[in-house]
C-alpha cells in the first residue's frame, strides 16, 4: 500500500539521476570530504565547505532515497522543521 | 451535527486524499523526534568541541571512518534497491539487497568497534575527558540505532523469504527504509561534525 | 456491553478490563485518567507534608534534606505523572470520536504509551527507599550528579514518561490528519483537537532534547562520563539550556489542552457559537511555536551573557498576545449568552480568572529587572501554582465533569460538584495569593525553614492547602458513587454539537455504527437547519 505511483517503480527513481546515480554522487562527495579533511586548507573555509557538502549529501538521501521529492510535502516539513530548530538550538547552546 | 452517514468505509480515507499513508506519517513524526534527540547530543558535543578543545581529537582517524561512511552510504543504496525490488514483486532482488544491507550494516558496526578499541588503547575513553564522553556517547547512540536497524533488516529478510512482501505489499520495506536512511543522514551529520570540522 | 451493566460478576469483568492490556482508545483513556489522578493525589499528599512543615518556621517534621526529597518528588510527580499525561487521557477518549473515527491510528502503540506510566511512577516513588531524588524537578547539575541513587531512578522514570508522551503525540497527530470523517475539514475541527495538535507539536520537538540531557546525566552518574563534571570542564549552563529547552514548552504542553477543554465548554454552556474560532485555533499554534523560543527566561540569573537575555524577555512577553486573544475570545463567547452555571462551566470560569492571575504575573517575571529580584522566591511558586493548579487543574476538573456522563454513562451529583468547586476555588486563592507577597518580601523557595516574619503568610497558605486537600473528598465521593450508581445519562445532556454527543453514553465499541458525514461546524448554535436525531440518543 505504498504511495508512489506505479510508473516510477520501473526506472530506478524519478528524475535524470537513478538511485545508482545518486549513490555515485554521494560516494564522490564523501571522497572529496575525506580529501579536504586531510589537506591543510584554512579552517574556516574548510568548515563552510563541509557544512555545505554534508547538507547536500543529506538532502540527496532525503530527496531521492526517502522519496521526499515525490511524496507529500508534509513529510518534508516534518523533517526540516526540527532540523532548523536543532540548528538554532546548537548555536545558542554552544555559547560558553 | 451529522446529516447522513456514509457506508462503513476505509478509516484512513482523509489521509489518502491528502496523499498520506498513516504508517509513513507516523514514521516521519518519529524521525522528527529522533532529529531532536540526536540534536540534544550533537549540541552537547558541539558545545564542548568549541569551548573545551581537546588534543584527543587528533587521535581520530578520518580515513578509516571515511571508509566506514562509504559503507553506510552503500547500505542506503542497497536498501532503496530492496524497495524497488519489493515493489515489482522481485523477491530474489529483495532478499539479495536486504542481505547486503545487513552485511554492510554489520561491517559498519565492526568498523566502529575497531575504531573504539583503538581509541581506548590510546587512552581516550568515555571517562577520560569531556571530549571522550561526548564522542563515545554520540557515536555510541548512533551505533545503537544502526544495531536496531540491522535487527529490523534481518526480520524483514526473514519475512521476505517467507513471501511476506510483494507488489503492492511493500510498505514494511519502505518504512524500514525511511528509518535506515535517516540513520545514514544522522551519520552524515556526525561524520562532518566530529571528524571533519 | 457497556460499563453500566450491573450484576457483580460483570462489574468485576469490567474492572479487569481496565487493568489489562487493551487497545480500545476509550479503555486506554480511562486508564490514563484514573492512573494520573491517583498520582495527583500522591503529589498532593507530598505537598501536604511540605505545607505542614512550612506552617511554622524551624525544622519540625522534615529536615532540610528530607524536605528537598519531598519537594523534588512533589514537583516531579505532579508534572510528569499527572498534569502532562492526564490530557492524553482526555485526548485518547475524545479525539477519535470528535473526528468521527473508530479508534486511534496506532491502537497498540497507544496501549504501550499508557503502560509505560505505571512502572515509571513506581520507579520514581520507590526511589524513596534508596535515597530519593532531591535536586528539584529541575535537577540542576552538578548537584544532581552527586545526589543519592534515587536521582538515577528519577532520570530513568522521566525518560520513560517522555517516551510515552512522544508516542502519544505521534498517535494524536497521525489520527487527526489521516482519520477524519468526511466533512471534518481543518476548520471544523473542535478546538480541543486543535489544542492537542499544538501540544503534540511541542511534545515531538522538545521532549527528545530532555531525553538526551537525562541520558547525559544518567551516564555521568552511572558510567562515570564527565559531561557535567566541573573539574573536567563540564558546563552546568549546558544542562540548563537542554533542560529548559524542553521544560518551558512543557508548561504549554500542560496548559494548551486545558485551554482546548474550556474552549469546548464555553459555547455549550452559553449556548452560543464560539467567538473567534480561527483566532483561537491559530493562537494555539502560535503559542506552541513561540513557546520554543522563550526558554532562557528561566536562566536570567544563571550567569548567562547579559546580552543574550533581552531576546528572551521580548519573546516571553510576546507570547502573552495569543494567550490574550484566547481570553478575550472566551469572554466574547459567553457575553450575552444563555449561561448555565453548572459545574463544568464554573471550573471553566475559574480557569480564566486563575490563569489570568498566573499569566499576568508571568509577564512580570519575563521582565529581567523584576525577575532578578524575585527569581527563586515564593513569587515564582505562586505564579506557577496559579497557572498550573488554578489554571490547568481547573481545566482538568472542568473536563472531568463535562465528559463524566459521556465516559461513564452516568450523571454526577451537581450539588457536590458545586461544593467541590467552591472549596477548590477558595483553597486555591488562600494557598497561593499569600505566596506572591512572601516572595516579594524576600522569602526564598525550596527551603524547609524561613525567617519568622514570613510565618503568617505561610500559615494562610497551609490553611489553603488543607482546604484544597479536603476539596478532593466531595469530588472523589461524587465520582465513585455516581459512576457506580448515579442516574443514567443520555447521549447529550449538555446539548453539545461536537460528535461525541451524537453517540450513546458511554459510546458503543467502535464509536459509530457508520462513519458520520458532517456538514456543520462544531459550535454552530442558532444556525437555522434541521438536525437529525442520532438513533441512540434519548430525546433531550
Amino acid at each position: 500500500m505504498s504511495q508512489a505511483p506505479q510508473e516510477r517503480e520501473h526506472s530506478a527513481s524519478s528524475g535524470r539521476l537513478g538511485y545508482g546515480g545518486v549513490f555515485l554522487l554521494l560516494a564522490l562527495v564523501t571522497a572529496l570530504e575525506v580529501w579536504l579533511g586531510s589537506v591543510g586548507v584554512l579552517r574556516s573555509v574548510r568548515t563552510a565547505f563541509f557544512l555545505v557538502l554534508s547538507l547536500f549529501k543529506a538532502g540527496m538521501v532525503a530527496a531521492y532515497y526517502m522519496h521526499l521529492r515525490t511524496d507529500s510535502r508534509l513529510y518534508a516539513y516534518i523533517l526540516v522543521a526540527p532540523a532548523i530548530l536543532l540548528f538554532v538550538f546548537s548555536i545558542i547552546a554552544a555559547v560558553p | 451535527m451529522t446529516t447522513h452517514s456514509v457506508e462503513h468505509s476505509d478509516e484512513f480515507r482523509a489521509g489518502r486524499e491528502l496523499g498520506l499513508n498513516h504508517v509513513k506519517l507516523g514514521m516521519w513524526l518519529f524521525l522528527a523526534s529522533e532529529v531532536m534527540f540526536f540534536g540534544g547530543l550533537i549540541s552537547s558535543f558541539l558545545h564542548y568541541k568549541l569551548n573545551n578543545p581537546s588534543l584527543e581529537s587528533g587521535l581520530l582517524d578520518v580515513l578509516l571512518v571515511g571508509g566506514n561512511t562509504f559503507v553506510l552510504l552503500t547500505s542506503s543504496y542497497t536498501v532503496v534497491m530492496a524497495l524497488a525490488a519489493a515493489r515489482t514483486g522481485n523477491t530474489a532482488g529483495l532478499v539479495r539487497n536486504l542481505l547486503l544491507t545487513a552485511v554492510l550494516g554489520a561491517a559498519f558496526l565492526a568498523g566502529q568497534g575497531y575504531e573504539f578499541a583503538s581509541l581506548i588503547r590510546e587512552g581516550m575513553t568515555p571517562t577520560s575527558s569531556v571530549f571522550g564522553s561526548s564522542f563515545f556517547t554520540l557515536t555510541g547512540f548512533h551505533g545503537l540505532h544502526v544495531l536496531v536497524g540491522l535487527l529490523w533488516a534481518l526480520r524483514n529478510l526473514a519475512k521476505a523469504l517467507r513471501g511476506g512482501f510483494g507488489e503492492g505489499r511493500a510498505l514494511g520495506v519502505e518504512i524500514f527504509g525511511l528509518y535506515w536512511h535517516f540513520v545514514d543522514i544522522v551519520w552524515i551529520v556526525l561524520f562532518t561534525v566530529i571528524y571533519l570540522i | 456491553m457497556t460499563s453500566s451493566q450491573t450484576p457483580a460478576s460483570s462489574t468485576f469483568q469490567t474492572l479487569r478490563r481496565y487493568i489489562s492490556w487493551n487497545t480500545d482508545h476509550k479503555v486506554i483513556g480511562i486508564q490514563y485518567l484514573v492512573t494520573t489522578f491517583t498520582f495527583f493525589l500522591i503529589g498532593g499528599a507530598l505537598a501536604m507534608v511540605m505545607r505542614t512543615e512550612l506552617s511554622q518556621p524551624g525544622v519540625d517534621l522534615l529536615n532540610g534534606a528530607e524536605y528537598n526529597r519531598f519537594m523534588t518528588n512533589h514537583g516531579s510527580v505532579m508534572l510528569f505523572l499527572w498534569i502532562i499525561p492526564v490530557f492524553s487521557g482526555f485526548a485518547n477518549f475524545m479525539l477519535p470520536i470528535m473526528i468521527g473515527a473508530k479508534d486511534m491510528a496506532f491502537p497498540r502503540l497507544n496501549a504501550a504509551s499508557f503502560w509505560l506510566i505505571p512502572p515509571a511512577g513506581v520507579i520514581m516513588l520507590t526511589s524513596f527507599f534508596v535515597g530519593a531524588a532531591d535536586a528539584g524537578w529541575t535537577a540542576y547539575v552538578p548537584l544532581s550528579i552527586q545526589s543519592a541513587d534515587g536521582q538515577s531512578l528519577w532520570a530513568v522514570s522521566v525518560i520513560l514518561l517522555g517516551t510515552s508522551s512522544i508516542m502519544g503525540a505521534i498517535n494524536f497527530v497521525t489520527t487527526t490528519v489521516t482519520m477524519r470523517a468526511p466533512g471534518i475539514t481543518i476548520w471544523r475541527l473542535p478546538l480541543f483537537v486543535w489544542a492537542m495538535m499544538a501540544t503534540a507539536l511541542l511534545v515531538i520537538m522538545a521532549t527528545p532534547v530532555l531525553t538526551a540531557g537525562l541520558v547525559l546525566v544518567a551516564l555521568d552518574r552511572l558510567a562515570g562520563t564527565l559531561f557535567f563534571s566541573v573539574e573536567a570542564g563540564g558546563n552546568p549552563i549546558l544542562w540548563q539550556n537542554i533542560f529548559w529547552f524542553y521544560s518551558h514548552p512543557a508548561v504549554y504542553i500542560m496548559v494548551l489542552p486545558g485551554m482546548g477543554i474550556v474552549s469546548e465548554i464555553f459555547p455549550v454552556f452559553s449556548r452560543k457559537p464560539i467567538f473567534g474560532y480561527k483566532m483561537i485555533a491559530l493562537s494555539s499554534m502560535a503559542i506552541s511555536v513561540l513557546g520554543l523560543t522563550v526558554w532562557a527566561h528561566h536562566m536570567f540569573t544563571s550567569g548567562l551573557d547579559p546580552r543574550l537575555r533581552v531576546p528572551y524577555m521580548i519573546t516571553s512577553m510576546v507570547i502573552a498576545v495569543p494567550t490574550g486573544v484566547k481570553i478575550f475570545s472566551w469572554l466574547a463567547t459567553i457575553w450575552d449568552g444563555k449561561i448555565r452555571l453548572q459545574t463544568p462551566m464554573l471550573f471553566a470560569l475559574g480557569f480564566i480568572s486563575m490563569f489570568l492571575i498566573g499569566g499576568i504575573t508571568g509577564i512580570f517575571l519575563a521582565s529581567i529587572p523584576i525577575d532578578i529580584h524575585v527569581h527563586d522566591t515564593y513569587f515564582v511558586v505562586a505564579h506557577l501554582h496559579f497557572v498550573l493548579f488554578g489554571g490547568a487543574v481547573s481545566a482538568v476538573y472542568a473536563g472531568l465533569y463535562y465528559w463524566f456522563p459521556k465516559i461513564t454513562g452516568r450523571m454526577y451529583d451537581e450539588n457536590l460538584g458545586k461544593l467541590h468547586f467552591l472549596m477548590n476555588f477558595l483553597g486555591t486563592n488562600l494557598s497561593y495569593l499569600p505566596m506572591f507577597l512572601a516572595g516579594l518580601l524576600g522569602m526564598p523557595r525550596r527551603v524547609a525553614d524561613y525567617a519568622p516574619e514570613f510565618q503568617p503568610l505561610n500559615l494562610l497558605a497551609t490553611m489553603g492547602a488543607a482546604l484544597l486537600a479536603s476539596s478532593t473528598l466531595p469530588f472523589l465521593y461524587n465520582a465513585i458513587v455516581s459512576w457506580a450508581k448515579g442516574p443514567r445519562a443520555s447521549a447529550n445532556p449538555w446539548q453539545g454539537l461536537t460528535l461525541e454527543w451524537s453517540v450513546s453514553s458511554p459510546p458503543p465499541p467502535h464509536n459509530f455504527e457508520h462513519t458520520p458525514a458532517v456538514e456543520y461546524g462544531p459550535y454552530d448554535y442558532g444556525q437555522p437547519r434541521q438536525l437529525e436525531q442520532p438513533a441512540s440518543a434519548a430525546a433531550d
